[in-house]
């Protein structure tokens, strides 16, 4: 496959602040990309320089064939982290403005922005104006105006933040349909969920550094399998279990703990599980667990995707 | 479509398309009748004080039949300018001709009475003379309260009449009370009024005193009752001649037309480029706090947004100057037909417009790019007050200067300022009737222009590194941008 995006080494300084460390990965044509990391990481500041907001300190970057995504802006659709839209103009004329900006005829915006909105179930709402509309709605007119003019390439920053479950799962839809279209999508998100439902790849990022990139299963496969144990149990017994290389206690409510013993390579859970029984451990409740992305993201990282990481950088370093 | 373009139909449309816009747009011309009528209104609701005279101490007979001497001259006077005033209201149509018949009207009336100058208002202004309303007299007397004329003159007097004039309104029959004394022989007065601030009858009282003391100087050297009043009613013919004149003679209305007209340009820019400049500040702070300024910025270069936006925006103040343009013509032409003639002689003939108009590019280009880019760094109005403050405090400086320029513009700080690229536009349309030499304007206007397009550049770095950064606006962070530069 041919790739969509390459970053090359890419580095972003705000002064002092190194916010982008030495970015290397691809996109696949066609493909969906999760681009994951905690907030602070350095995504948006990442997805600013494919889009040429910003210019990177160093390091190349080529989307859509062009060393400059301001070259090919109208074959990009971009969805900003903080959103928002005209409050008074109506859904359809917001759509059709911002389908014009990237060379879409007023006319025909109008036409897809009509279709669109009813295949999203807001074909009653295409006349109020955007102030009148829910967060969710309003979500759902800024995500068809920035694909409404049938991009190559959807960037989305954070598509799920503010978003009810049923929001998100309709916007997930979208984002496949999108996909199907032929359309090659990265998104930006620290819900690893969203990711291990969506994404033909990932690329995980922490302190402005790339920690992972590959597939979900890949992903999960760089963590270990674990088993989970709840009961009135020693830790250190639970560390000596046959299979077992690492022992974390999960909660503690009156010497009743719940722990997490990892597996090691080759441990089997039931040799451990056998062996627990054996030996008396007071194990009321046991259950062998794969590791899931935001497991995997803690291994690879150390870090909590859900908890931030931003350092403001100073003065308008930031817009530079 | 140009993207340029589309922004700016975009910014030009979400102002245009509101029923506010076009609501401040009439705002403005009513609140200039407002501030024209709120003086007459006050004026004609105004009381007229009842005022008592009280001849106080020895040697000040007559002195009260002096002041009421001094009333009825002053109250002819009145009367003789208000049959002036109602024949200009009526006669003005023809500007010249007009004020000729208008003063001829006056000049019957204070040497042949008030009966004879009404006649000739009804000859040259039925319609005025018709409508005729009395004006009114500067005090009317009252006869004294008996509380105070009871009291001793002098300090019982004075102490009787202030607790007199401290009762309610309702309680008293007259607002002010004076006392005629004698002070070195010369006629002097104590006026005593129901409210510190009221000095109208002061100033009637001093007037009628020194008409008092001069009969009484040219009196006792042998001058008769008659002369003295005749000469206190003596009216000279002055007339203004100029060599720059209309006519190379004669100084006209049609002469001072272009004073009133440069003033009032001078105004209606500062206003409109203001205007522009604030609309583009909220319309840029509006996109910034809502997050539209970065998905516009994924559409479009920090360029065509700030010439889109920049544009739209002057496309809305020339709607505004038309619409306000359209009011005043089309008020000139169906009310003083004969002025909106001279006036489009001198816009067009005079080449005031082409000057207007090439000041108003200039000046809004530079107010319009500095304030997008202050916008560019601000969410609310709050966050560019740091900035705001301080420029519009230089912006009072113009509106202060255009006053000095009417009656002097070719004074040396208005030339000085007039060089100041901020100040440049105001002040050189406001000098435009002084005819200033064509370098000076050529000058500061190509002055004026650079310094736009330096704003230009300078702006257009700010704007583009304010739109994406989270920083608040300071001078510091604000220099750092300019300094900094965009992408």
């Amino acid at each position: 496959m041919t790739a969509a995006l390459t970053l090359d080494g890419v580095n972003k300084r705000y002064g002092h602040f190194h916010a982008v460390r030495d970015l290397s990965f691809q996109v696949e044509k066609g493909s969906i990309c999760g681009f994951l990391g905690p907030n602070g990481a350095g995504k948006t500041s990442t997805i600013r320089m494919i889009l040429g907001l910003q210019p990177a300190t160093s390091g190349r970057i080529e989307i859509l064939g062009a060393d400059d995504g301001r070259r090919v802006r109208n074959r990009i659709g971009f969805l900003p982290e903080e959103r928002g839209l005209y409050k008074k103009m109506t859904p359809v004329d917001a759509i059709a403005f911002f389908g014009s900006l990237k060379g879409l005829p007023m006319g025909e915006g109008r036409k897809r922005a009509r279709q669109m909105l009813e295949e999203q179930g807001l074909g009653a709402s295409s006349r109020k104006k955007m102030k009148e509309l829910s967060k969710g709605m309003a979500q759902k007119v800024q995500l068809i105006s920035s694909v409404v003019h049938r991009p190559e390439f959807v960037i989305l920053d954070e598509p799920f933040s503010g978003l009810d479950p049923v929001n998100q799962q309709g916007l997930e839809q979208m984002i496949r349909g999108l996909a199907a279209d032929g359309a090659t999508v990265l998104f930006s998100t620290h819900v690893m969920q969203h990711a291990e439902r969506l994404c033909d790849k990932v690329v995980l990022l922490a302190r402005g550094q790339k920690a992972f990139e590959g597939t979900v299963a890949e992903a999960r496969a760089t963590s270990r399998r674990f088993l989970e144990l709840e009961g009135a149990i020693d830790p250190a017994a639970c560390a000596a279990l046959p299979g077992v290389t690492g022992v974390e206690l999960v909660s503690d409510r009156d010497g009743v703990r719940v722990l997490k013993a990892a597996l090691g390579q080759g441990g089997r859970g039931q040799d451990a599980l056998k062996a627990a029984f054996l030996g008396g451990l007071d194990v009321r409740r046991f259950e062998l667990r794969e590791p899931s992305l935001h497991d995997a993201f803690i291994d690879l990282t150390g870090d909590n995707p859900d908890q931030d990481q931003s350092v403001k950088p100073t003065g308008v370093e930031a817009a530079r | 479509m140009n993207r340029t373009f589309l922004i700016a139909r975009r910014e030009y449309a979400a102002y245009a398309m509101t029923v506010g816009f076009w609501l401040s747009l009439l705002a403005f011309p009513l609140f200039a009748v407002l501030g024209g009528a709120v003086p007459i209104l006050i004026k004609s609701s105004e009381t007229v004080p009842a005022v008592a005279l009280v001849e106080d101490g020895a040697a000040t007979s007559g002195l009260a039949a002096t002041v009421q001497d001094a009333l009825a001259v002053e109250t002819s006077r009145r009367r003789a300018n208000a049959l002036r005033q109602a024949a200009m209201a009526e006669t003005q149509t023809t500007p010249d001709a007009g004020t000729e018949a208008a003063d001829r009207v006056r000049e019957i009336a204070e040497s042949d009475g008030f009966d004879a100058g009404m006649a000739e208002l009804r000859r040259v202004a039925p319609i005025a003379a018709a409508a005729w309303r009395e004006p009114k007299p500067p005090i009317t007397l009252a006869p004294a309260p008996a509380v105070v004329l009871a009291a001793a003159p002098g300090k019982a007097r004075d102490d009787a009449a202030r607790t007199y004039l401290s009762a309610g309104k309702k309680d008293r029959t007259v607002g002010a009370i004076v006392f005629l004394t004698r002070a070195d022989g010369k006629p002097a007065a104590r006026v005593w009024t129901a409210r510190t601030n009221d000095d109208a009858v002061e100033d009637f009282v001093r007037d009628a005193l020194k008409s008092a003391n001069r009969r009484e100087v040219f009196g006792a050297s042998g001058v008769s009752p008659e002369v003295i009043v005749t000469s206190e009613q003596f009216r000279p013919q002055v007339t203004a001649y100029s060599p720059k004149a209309s006519t190379g003679g004669e100084v006209s209305f049609r002469d001072r037309l272009p004073m009133l007209m440069g003033f009032m340009g001078g105004f209606l820019l500062w206003s409109l480029i203001i205007t522009g400049a604030s609309i583009l500040l909220n319309s840029v702070m509006e996109e910034k706090s809502n997050k539209i300024l970065e998905v516009l910025l994924s559409s479009a270069s920090p360029t065509e947004i700030l010439t889109g936006k920049v544009l739209g925006v002057a496309m809305l103040t020339l709607t505004m100057l038309l619409a306000w343009g359209g009011m005043g013509v089309g008020a000139l032409a169906v009310f003083q037909p004969d002025y909106a003639a001279a006036v489009a002689e001198i816009l067009i003939q005079g080449g005031m417009l082409a000057w207007f108009a090439a000041f108003m590019v200039g000046g809004y280009l530079m107010y319009a790019v500095l304030f997008a880019a202050i916008g560019a760094f601000c969410e609310t109005p709050r966050d560019a007050q740091t900035l705001m403050g301080p420029i519009m405090m230089i912006l009072t400086v113009p509106i202060m200067i255009m006053v000095m320029t009417m009656k002097t513009p070719d004074a040396p700080l208005v030339q000085i300022l007039s060089w100041v690229p901020f100040f440049t536009p105001f002040l050189m349309v406001a000098r435009l009737h002084s005819n200033p030499p064509l370098i000076e304007l050529i000058g500061a206007m190509a002055g004026m222009f650079a310094f736009a397009l330096l704003m230009v550049w300078l702006s257009g770095r700010a704007f583009r590194a304010g739109a994406l950064s989270d920083v608040k606006l300071s001078w510091k962070s604000f220099g750092a941008a300019i300094k900094g530069g965009g992408n």
